[in-house]
């Protein structure tokens, strides 16, 4: 307890409440993985503990190829936004007018999901148009269907609704680098990229991974926009809502769903446990060393 | 003929402005090679932009840099023959100490062996044998600075920056770190510029040392002709502890100028500076030219003195600060060595001379 003027029961109070939000959020998590294992489904009377529709994940052709598509779509938009995020951030930090600056890189925010989505729906079919017409004056076919909605609009629309929140994890991160370490790299010879490899790059490192998982986990969430600009295959978001939608979710979907939760939290506990016996074995380690600091 | 030796540094009609404020104004600078020239100045005054100018962390608005003789005003810092030491928090906390120096070798693709070689002379050199592994984190302030220095050093390059270097360590410490910096310097005989707003550092390190304020150079000297012989009022009233004093010039022959301070003249030798009667002029005299004498009877020979009112005593250790206040309100400080028999004389109120050698009194031009 840090306040030791502080009431014991407040802070059990607070502690309390924290658990309880905790544990509101990820019952829904539990809850499938819960009826993954029920061999009569969800709803079902009677439950019967099996393993069999995780087995039979692989049989849902359409559930694993849309997982297949999510993913790649996933990846290459990580790819896509992080190195965008941090020029970004790298460029806010030098910028005059910060405020301007910060709106005009949140401003995705601001705009509802389904008006977005629409929005960028109108704007490739005009924008597939002028470059047909471009292609027609060219006379070839160079220029056709580059906007078609497919991978390409897709990724489009993830990197715009991503980028605000990768923009803002990295620059957060970037807070405690100083820039004199560049400056200084920089007056030993090393060029911009030089320094920023061997001396930024180590140091926002936790913050640029951090901003890769959170750019995987918001693309896998995305449903809006990509419903819209994804064109005729499926993304795993888009088969578990409209099974839902129709016929209600499949039991590998449940299988499926919860093996990818498991999966996710099980590589973030990890790191974040990692994180920590790291930095108390560090801790220590500067401890034991560090002399009284003193008059040289 | 002997050709005129090329400045290590020049800085040519220099001028840098942020919007509206004018951070530097036409400023020209000469620096030779192997001389340690430090920039004094007030807060914000320029210098540190003149140093970040120098060292191509900033672009100017206009004018020039030139590093032995070339102009060097577009290129980036790594293009430059300078290296840089900077305040504070300039370590690179994920290298070790070793690392930290050999980085800019590194860059350079020298083999592992020469660097390991080089890095640990130049720690032996700063006083850092051994201490290669650590980590900056576990190092002093002082150590850090000695760190950066062999850093900066390491490379050869025969331009050394130093922004406030020993600003952020307490006063035994930064004293040290001076003799240290001179020593260093005068070992290895490179052109040193440092930046700093303390007196004391600069006095103690300085072959010349610019008075840089409010983005201009005020003026140029050694630290003897800058304390003692200041031309400029700000100078004067930066440097030292200067009594001040203002009026208007009645009278100017060639040995001479008559000052009226308003309730008395006072005569101030003349250096042949260009003055008109009945404008505004300036003198000052050191703190510890100005004696304390009686009310009455009369002076010494060559002795001019102001007539005021003695207000306290000021313990300062070595010296003692004795406050006088003169009939137009302005105070003078006396300084005297503490324990001398004179510092017992006068009381609270007590009517007072001040007086000092008329040689002692320097006329300034603003």
């Amino acid at each position: 307890m840090t306040d030791e003027y502080g009431n014991i029961w407040t802070y059990r109070l607070k502690w309390a409440y924290t658990l309880l939000v905790v544990v509101t959020l990820m019952m829904p998590v539990f809850y499938v993985m819960f009826v993954s294992f029920n061999k009569n489904g969800q709803g079902a009377a009677e439950y019967v503990f099996t393993l069999e529709w995780y087995g039979a994940i692989f049989s849902d052709k359409l559930l694993i190829g849309a997982l297949w598509d999510t993913c790649i779509l996933a990846i290459i938009a990580t790819i896509i936004v992080v190195p965008f995020g941090l020029l970004s951030a790298k460029f806010y930090k030098r910028a005059r007018y910060k405020v301007m600056t910060v709106s005009l890189l949140l401003s995705p925010l601001f705009v509802p999901s389904d008006i977005l989505g629409s929005a960028l729906l109108v704007f490739f079919k005009n924008l597939n148009k002028s470059f047909e017409a471009l292609s027609d004056w060219l006379g070839n076919e160079w220029f056709y269907g580059w906007f078609d909605l497919g991978y390409t609009t897709a990724i489009i629309g993830l990197v715009i609704y991503i980028l605000p929140y990768v923009f803002v994890v990295i620059l957060i991160t970037m807070g405690r680098y100083r820039e004199q370490q560049t400056e200084a790299a920089r007056a030993c010879g090393a060029g911009a990229w030089q320094a920023f490899w061997h001396v930024e790059f180590p140091q926002i490192r936790a913050g640029i991974f951090s901003s890769c998982a959170f750019a995987l986990i918001l693309s896998f969430n995305e449903y809006t926009r990509t419903s819209l600009l994804k064109g005729g295959y499926d993304t795993f978001t888009t088969v578990l809502i409209s099974q839902f939608l129709n016929e209600g979710m499949s039991e590998q979907s449940y299988a499926l769903s919860s093996a990818v939760s498991f999966i996710a939290i099980a590589v973030i506990g990890a790191i974040i446990v990692f994180t920590l016996i790291r930095s108390e074995k560090l801790e220590r380690v500067a401890r034991a060393k560090t002399q009284p600091v003193m008059s040289t | 003929m002997i050709p005129p030796k090329v400045p290590a540094v020049e800085v040519q009609g220099l001028s840098k402005s942020y919007g509206s404020v004018q951070a530097l104004n036409g400023v020209d600078v000469s620096i030779g090679e192997g001389e340690y020239f430090v920039l004094l100045g007030p807060s914000g005054g320029g210098k540190t932009t003149l140093l970040r100018v120098i060292g191509g962390f900033v672009r100017p608005s206009a004018g020039k840099v030139l590093l032995h003789g070339h102009d060097v005003s577009a290129l980036p810092p790594d293009k430059r023959p300078t290296t840089m030491v900077f305040q504070s928090y300039a370590l690179f906390p994920h290298m070790s100490v070793a690392r930290n120096v050999g980085y800019g070798l590194r860059i350079k693709k020298l083999a592992s062996r020469d660097i390991a070689e080089r890095v640990d002379a130049m720690l032996k050199l700063v006083g850092l044998a051994g201490y290669g592994e650590r980590k900056p984190h576990e190092l002093s302030g002082g150590q850090q600075q000695r760190v950066q220095l062999a850093r900066s050093l390491v490379l050869d390059r025969d331009i050394l920056l130093l922004d406030e270097p020993l600003a952020a360590l307490d006063a035994n410490l930064r004293r040290d770190m001076c003799f240290e910096l001179k020593r260093l310097q005068e070992t290895i005989g490179i052109t040193f510029v440092h930046v700093t707003h303390n007196q004391e550092e600069a006095m103690t390190v300085a072959d010349r040392i610019a008075i840089i304020a409010d983005g201009k150079l005020v003026e140029a000297g050694t630290a003897r002709e800058i304390y003692e012989r200041p031309v400029k009022r700000f100078t004067a009233d930066f440097v030292g502890e200067n009594n001040i004093f203002d009026g208007t010039l009645a009278a100017v022959d060639k040995s001479k100028a008559t000052i009226d301070l308003g309730f008395e003249r006072v005569d101030v030798p003349v250096d042949g500076s260009a003055a008109s009667e009945g404008a505004p002029a300036s003198f000052s005299v050191r703190s510890e030219l100005v004696e304390l004498l009686p009310a009455e009877g009369a002076l010494p020979n060559e002795i001019q003195a102001l007539n005021g009112t003695y207000d306290e005593a000021v313990y300062l250790g070595l010296t003692i600060s004795h406050m006088v206040t003169l009939p137009n309100g302005a105070a003078v400080n006396a300084r005297s060595i503490s324990g001398a028999a004179e510092n017992l004389k006068f009381e609270r109120g007590q009517p007072v001379r001040v007086g000092w050698a008329m040689t002692a009194a320097r006329l300034h031009a603003s």
